[in-house]
């Protein structure tokens, strides 16, 4: 049947923006629910965000492309590097709303830097720096960057001022433009005191309800670990604290006392959860964060991650697709864990394997059958000697056993310390709306 | 009767390509979007599901809006054929803009967008501190297929009511319309066939923009914000800040 030759339209990417708001996420999971495109199937590309080394290859830091494709030729191969032409502590990533671009900052420079993921994922661009962050804010170490309709939100770590853990979030539209700045909040709020600090950003749509957690500032996380652990005046400078605001008006609304660093938050989002969890890296803790029957939001320790007096220093966690389960890497050990969260009031874990001497972000494909782990935690903050191996680990998850899939070691390729990472796949072929015009 | 389009003309796995809102001319993103070969992308966007709310609207003038981008000016056609500068549309009332075709009907595309529209319509009639202050814009996103006519009919099943300020607006071409597309950021793209030729089938991510008096976009919802308690909390709003 000849097909007629007026347009077909669709409103598709709609559909899309839909279920990614309403839909369980995982790590193609950690996005932010307004970003389209999941990957539920085989991602082709993962990018990682990487720390230069000085005296490893460039010394800078770079977007490592790594072929993920089992049905490719590279698979398991890095087939792209893209060097920002300096070092200021690569950290975290984002992509916008549309998912074409990728936003990756700095944690020492303040600096972020945009590359076109879309146009070709296999070799991304660098098509804008903004350097603005600490002039326009106050702000300074931007990590969690999370995509809002036609802008992303940046959730940062410390300041301009002192360098403490004092901060805030901006928010940049997607051309580039700072919008706005928020406060974490340091004021009590119903009697609960806030430390202003900051780390990580999760919203949940349905709810109105943005989520933060905090860390610590830029003279802990730009300073040797030992020394840091050592000086009992440095470790009073680690974030305490959880706050709940109201997404539409950027008030907070509740703080929550949640000592020891509480860092990566993930929302369960399938219909009828009302729960969100976190890690502290300090305490070793999983933390609930989930309305009671009253209405009211409460944080609630759920349960311990390894041996909390051992400091394991749970550093990142990866929430599955219906979200009844949770992977949790411990830095000091090496150690992937999964937890069953069938019931999120009480996690067990039901499987750990040690993954290397150093591990820290660790992302599963929507399927959950492929989990990467990558090795660095800051520049400052890693191991040294034959501990401080940096690497991208893949593997296949069965739901019983982690089998190694591949390696990258970052070391010997000369490309410096690995750390978030962010998958793409290859677009299909589409054409423009000029040339499905031309006659 | 309005023409009907595929409902099930999206095939899953689909990531559009669009002219980028970075810098990427739209002529670039043009011949980029030729070149982008198939390699079996994953990318699934699952069962479309309407916005959820289980929370009460904050009350108007309770927060402040942000100022996310000026409007930049453009060139459009309006319902009678004739040429229409985007700011006349943009300026001074609040307006609240999206981009549709005729004969888009995913139950939670277009029509779910003028549906929503359609409803806050009545609020803000039904609101006399608004009267007279607030217009909607609907830019068709197919210059080829939606002339002025099509427009026309098409805008008979919304803006029926004269008293208020509705626009349906086309462009002349497609080249017109690309900067404005870029401008507003709002991504567009068209399936190929097995060939590599154009299906005309498009995509693109539902957005309204919720634009103040002074051609400042102050608000972007996409479908998990098409909240119309919001929304019109959010008119409501910039209405008390203008005074």
């Amino acid at each position: 049947m000849r097909i007629p030759r007026r347009l077909i339209l669709s409103c598709g990417l709609a559909a899309i923006l839909g279920a990614a708001a309403s839909a369980p996420r995982a790590d193609e999971t950690c996005n932010s629910p307004y970003m389209t495109g999941l990957i539920k199937g085989q991602e082709d590309f993962v990018h990682v965000w990487t720390l230069g080394v000085p005296g490893m290859g460039d010394g800078s830091d770079k977007l490592v492309t790594v072929d993920a494709n089992p049905a490719s030729k590279t698979y398991g191969k890095v087939i792209d590097k893209i060097s920002v032409g300096g070092r200021g502590e690569a950290h975290h990533m984002g992509f916008t709303d549309d998912r074409r671009y990728l936003w990756a900052g700095g944690l020492d420079d303040s600096k972020i830097y945009v590359f076109d993921v879309g146009t070709n994922p296999s070799h991304p661009k660098l098509v804008k720096t903004i350097d603005n962050l600490p002039a326009k804010s106050g702000y300074a170490g931007p990590h969690t960057f999370y995509a809002l309709p036609g802008r992303m939100l940046i959730g940062n770590l410390s300041n301009t001022a002192d360098k403490g853990g004092v901060t805030g979030m901006t928010v940049y539209n997607n051309k580039g433009d700072f919008v706005a700045k928020y406060d974490m909040p340091a004021s009590t709020l119903k009697q609960v005191k806030g430390d202003g600090y900051g780390y990580d950003i999760a919203v949940n749509p349905a709810k109105n309800a943005l989520l933060t957690s905090s860390f610590t500032g830029w003279n802990n996380y730009m300073r040797d670990l030992g020394e840091v652990v050592k000086d009992p005046e440095a470790m009073k400078h680690f974030g305490n604290t959880m706050v709940m605001w109201n997404l539409k008006t950027m008030t907070p609304e509740q703080i929550f006392a949640v000592p020891g660093a509480p860092l990566e938050i993930r929302w369960a989002l399938p219909e009828g959860r009302n729960w969100a969890i976190t890690a502290t890296a300090l305490t070793s803790q999983l933390w609930l964060i989930k309305r009671d029957a009253a209405g009211k939001w409460q944080a609630k320790d759920v349960g311990a991650i390894g041996d909390p007096s051992k400091i394991p220093l749970p550093v990142d966690i990866s929430i599955t697709a219906d979200a009844k389960g949770l992977w949790v890497n411990t830095f000091m050990d090496g150690t992937t864990h999964y937890f069953d969260l069938s019931d999120p009031e009480h996690p067990r874990q039901t499987y750990s394997k040690h993954t290397g001497s150093q591990v820290n972000m660790v992302s599963q494909s929507w399927d959950g059958r492929r989990i990467y782990v990558t090795s660095s935690l800051l520049s400052k903050w890693d191991k040294a000697g034959k501990d401080n191996e940096q690497f991208l680990r893949a593997f296949h998850w069965d739901g019983h056993e982690l089998t190694p899939a591949f390696e990258i070691d970052f070391a010997k390729e000369q490309l410096g310390r690995p750390h978030h990472m962010k998958f793409t796949a290859n677009p299909p072929q589409m054409a423009s709306l000029l040339q499905a015009s031309a006659p | 009767m309005r023409r009907g389009g595929q409902p099930g003309a999206r095939a899953p796995g689909r990531v559009r390509l669009s002219a980028g809102a970075m810098g990427i001319a739209p002529a670039a993103a043009v011949a980029i979007a030729g070149l982008v070969g198939t390699a079996g992308a994953a990318v699934d966007p699952g069962k479309a599901a309407a916005p959820r709310m289980e929370f009460v609207a904050p009350a108007p003038g309770s927060y402040r809006l942000q100022k996310i981008q000026r409007v930049h000016e453009a060139v459009l056609l309006d319902t009678d054929g004739r040429t229409v500068k985007l700011s006349a549309l943009t300026r001074g009332k609040i307006t609240l803009l999206t981009f549709f075709y005729t004969y888009c009907v995913d139950p939670l595309g277009c029509p779910f967008a003028h549906t929503t529209l359609a409803e806050l319509r009545d609020q803000v009639r039904g609101d006399p501190a608004l009267s007279g202050r607030v217009r909607f814009v609907s830019v068709s996103l197919d210059p080829t297929h939606d002339t002025p006519a099509a427009i026309t009919a098409y805008a008979a099943e919304f803006a029926v009511i004269p008293a208020f300020d509705w626009r349906f607006v086309t462009a002349r071409r497609v080249p017109e319309l690309l900067p404005v597309l870029d401008d507003f950021g709002q991504d567009v793209s068209v399936d190929v066939d097995e060939s590599g030729r154009a299906t005309r089938t498009l995509h693109h991510m539902l957005k309204m923009f919720l634009i103040d008096a002074h051609g400042e976009v102050r608000e972007i919802y996409t479908l998990a914000f098409l909240q119309p308690p919001v929304m019109f909390n959010d008119i409501k709003t910039l209405a008390l800040e203008a005074g």
